[in-house]
């Protein structure tokens, strides 16, 4: 542990500094002014000397030329409320390792106490740590700088296709420094919803200042920079995203510690197909399933649960339903429907569209269908869908108008 | 013995000196002529105070400035606002936005155009001052939300403005030009590195009766009127955080003049203490914004 000299004219200043540093285990000493200080300097060898600006008898930057002047290069944190650039670029040139300003907090005290004694080194880093002492994790404070260790690894990477016209909106971030981990959720979500990696908090806070997230999973165990950090970070910069911790299946009690930590949830790895549809139904809108582009519609693909089947059909109509009376207020007189994606059950298949075929018969719209022979196949099953015009692709059934 | 003499004073100095005092005077007696907001801003602005505005009315208003027009629906469309779906009519845009960003939206369309010029020899210089005001106001923005900070509206728009008497000094250091020029065409004038001093020197002033022309909010004036030091007092600022911000996007060079490293460098160590943000962070932020700005430009 480390000697260090605290130099202020201030009696709570100094018992504050005192305590905090002691109970890190760091041998405290005291100065009332810098003469004081300089005296200390002469009896003993300290690590760091903690200074203020304005005091008595001899005052910091006074204090501080003359341990320069005499060779003294014992590093030097000043604590004080001066802020006035002028001044504290004078005392950079005479040689101070860092700056806190009065008032302070103790986090940030040890944090800047750390660094300057170059007690950082493999300590979990947090990428920016919040003004106040308030709501800071343990073991949240600023020990480092997460630059050169996050850097460098590359942009966000895209996993996967979807997600409308406009890229710059992803749905769902995964933060992990593990590029598989992205991926494999890329095989369990539906096509219709992006997904978008960052490998590092670099890439993530990029991601997060550039495009508009959805929901965001990040790691709880992040190289180099404390999750629960970059989880505050990237809470300001997509405030109505969804955050949720990522943990390892061994990890237990995960979900209280989270979300004490300020998560929305937890999702455990490797992942779950239960678990991933239950967060996609609990953080994504049904209506999702159907994507729409002037008059034409696209169901996406069935992921998920056999038991869940019943719903997505039931989803599909609704979606399809709310649609039409759009498509009609636009004066379409056809609409063109893409269930190439849709999972070949026949019966459920037939029963979807004759209840949609009913829907938007009503509202004076011709139906167009776009399937595979496998749908064509189904649909001729049935005496009231075998009529029902199917096309090869899209451009085919807008072309039949 | 002699009288120790004044230390030589280059051109630039002594214009500078020439141009802060007609300035100066021109604010007290209140003669100074500046630019106006577009009609179209004025008007949208004057709507915006309503706190019951109508939508239809404001993108009325809009819609008669086709450029505004433009740059709204591109804006509105960006990836900054993660829109899902196109917004392809000027009152569903309006809707998106809301009055704030609006009014944000309305005064920077409004300071681009103080940017440009006809003159080749001051454009490239105004596109830089541009390029560095729009890095510092997304900057800013970013560190005051990250400082858990109510005003990252004003700050954008603080880092934006903060430097907007450079293109106002810049014009009209280009017209004292033309006008000796007409009189005595051998006349000398300085040359670009002295413009820029000159432009360093006497741009503060008119940068704030402009914002207060313009009747910016006051947490916006204030972080254009005071950027040589921090507001110990308010921490959070939306002025501490333009400070903050200018500082590293002048470390990372990103800034047309002369940089004095040393103040820059306890600007921003006052600045992390200050707002109590990771300056690492920040740092990284300057390099994804650069991008995206330059890609606006």
């Amino acid at each position: 542990m480390a000697r260090i000299l605290t130099v202020d004219d201030s009696r709570s200043v100094r018992m504050i500094v005192t305590r905090e540093l002691r109970a890190l285990g760091h041998d405290l000493d005291e100065a009332e002014d810098g003469e004081k200080g300089l005296e200390k300097l002469e009896e003993l060898s300290f690590d760091l000397v903690i200074l203020d600006v304005t005091m008595p008898v001899l005052d910091g930057p006074g204090m501080l030329a003359r341990m320069r002047e005499a060779g003294n290069k014992t590093p030097v944190l000043m604590l004080t409320s001066e802020s006035k650039r002028s001044i504290i670029a004078n005392l950079m040139k005479l040689g101070i390792d860092d700056y806190i300003l009065k008032p302070f907090n103790a986090e940030d005290l040890k944090a800047k106490v750390a660094k300057v004694l170059r007690q950082d080194v493999g300590a979990p880093v947090p990428v920016l740590g919040p003004a106040s002492d308030a709501g800071r994790p343990a073991g949240a404070a600023s020990v480092g700088s997460a630059g050169a260790g996050a850097a460098g690894a590359g942009g966000p990477t895209e996993g996967g296709v979807g997600g409308g016209p406009n890229r710059a909106f992803v749905d769902i971030l995964v933060i992990d420094d593990m590029e598989n981990v992205q991926k494999r959720l890329r095989q369990m979500i539906p096509e219709h919803l992006s997904v978008a990696g960052a490998l590092n908090a670099q890439t993530a806070i990029a991601a997060c200042r550039d495009r508009g997230v959805r929901a965001i999973l990040l790691d709880n165990d992040m190289p180099d920079v404390n999750s629960v950090a970059l989880m505050r970070q990237v809470r300001v910069l997509q405030p109505k995203a969804v955050v949720l911790a990522l943990y390892v299946r061994t990890s237990t009690n995960v979900l209280e510690a989270a979300k004490g930590n300020g998560f929305d949830g937890v999702l455990m790895k490797p992942f779950d197909v239960g678990a991933v549809e239950d967060f996609l139904l609990q953080y994504f809108n049904s209506q999702d399933l159907v994507s729409k582009d002037d008059n034409v519609l696209k169901v996406a693909k069935f992921k998920g649960r056999e038991n869940r089947l019943d719903s997505y059909f039931l989803e599909v109509v609704s979606n399809v339903s709310r649609y039409s009376e759009e498509i009609a207020a636009a004066c379409y007189g056809e609409m063109v429907l893409d269930v190439s994606a849709v999972p070949p059950n026949a019966e459920k298949v037939a029963r979807m569209m004759l209840e949609i075929n009913s829907r938007i018969s009503k509202m004076g719209i011709e139906i167009r269908l776009v399937g595979s022979p496998e749908i064509a196949k189904t649909l001729k099953q049935y005496t009231e869908t075998a009529q029902m015009p199917l096309f090869g692709s899209v451009d085919e059934a807008l072309r039949a108008a | 013995m002699a009288l120790p003499t004044a230390p030589p004073t280059s051109s630039a100095d002594r214009l500078a000196e020439q141009l802060q005092r007609i300035i100066s005077k021109r604010i007290d007696d209140d003669s100074l002529v500046l630019p106006m907001l577009p009609l179209v801003a004025t008007k949208s602005l004057e709507l915006l105070k309503n706190p019951n505005f109508s939508m239809k009315d404001v993108a009325a208003v809009i819609e008669k400035d086709p450029m505004i027009t433009v740059q709204l629906l591109r804006f509105t469309n960006s990836a900054a606002l993660g829109t899902r779906d196109p917004i392809k009519k000027v009152q569903d845009a309006v809707a998106r936005l809301g009055a704030n960003q609006l009014r944000t939206f309305l005064i920077e369309a409004a300071t681009r155009r103080l940017f440009e010029s006809k003159d080749t020899r001051i454009l490239a210089t105004n596109k830089r001052i541009w390029e560095h005001s729009l890095v510092v106001a997304s900057v800013a923005a970013d560190i005051a939300a990250l400082a858990n900070s109510a005003e990252a509206e004003a700050a954008y728009l603080g880092g934006l403005l903060h430097d907007v008497g450079k293109p106002v000094v810049a014009s009209m250091l280009l017209e004292a030009e033309r006008s000796i020029r007409l009189s005595r065409p051998d006349a000398v004038w300085i040359g670009p590195a002295d413009f820029l001093t000159v432009v360093q020197k006497i741009h503060r002033p008119l940068g704030i009766k402009l914002a207060q022309k313009w009747e910016v909010p006051e947490p916006v004036l204030r972080a254009i009127r005071d950027c040589d030091d921090y507001d110990s007092a308010e921490r959070s600022s939306a002025a501490n955080a333009v400070r903050l911000a200018n500082a590293i996007v002048k470390e990372q060079g990103i800034y047309e003049g002369e940089v004095n490293k040393d103040d820059v460098e306890a600007m921003v160590m006052i600045g992390q203490s200050v707002l109590g943000v990771d300056i690492s962070a920040c740092r990284q932020l300057v390099g994804s914004v650069r991008t995206a700005v330059k890609a606006y430009l």
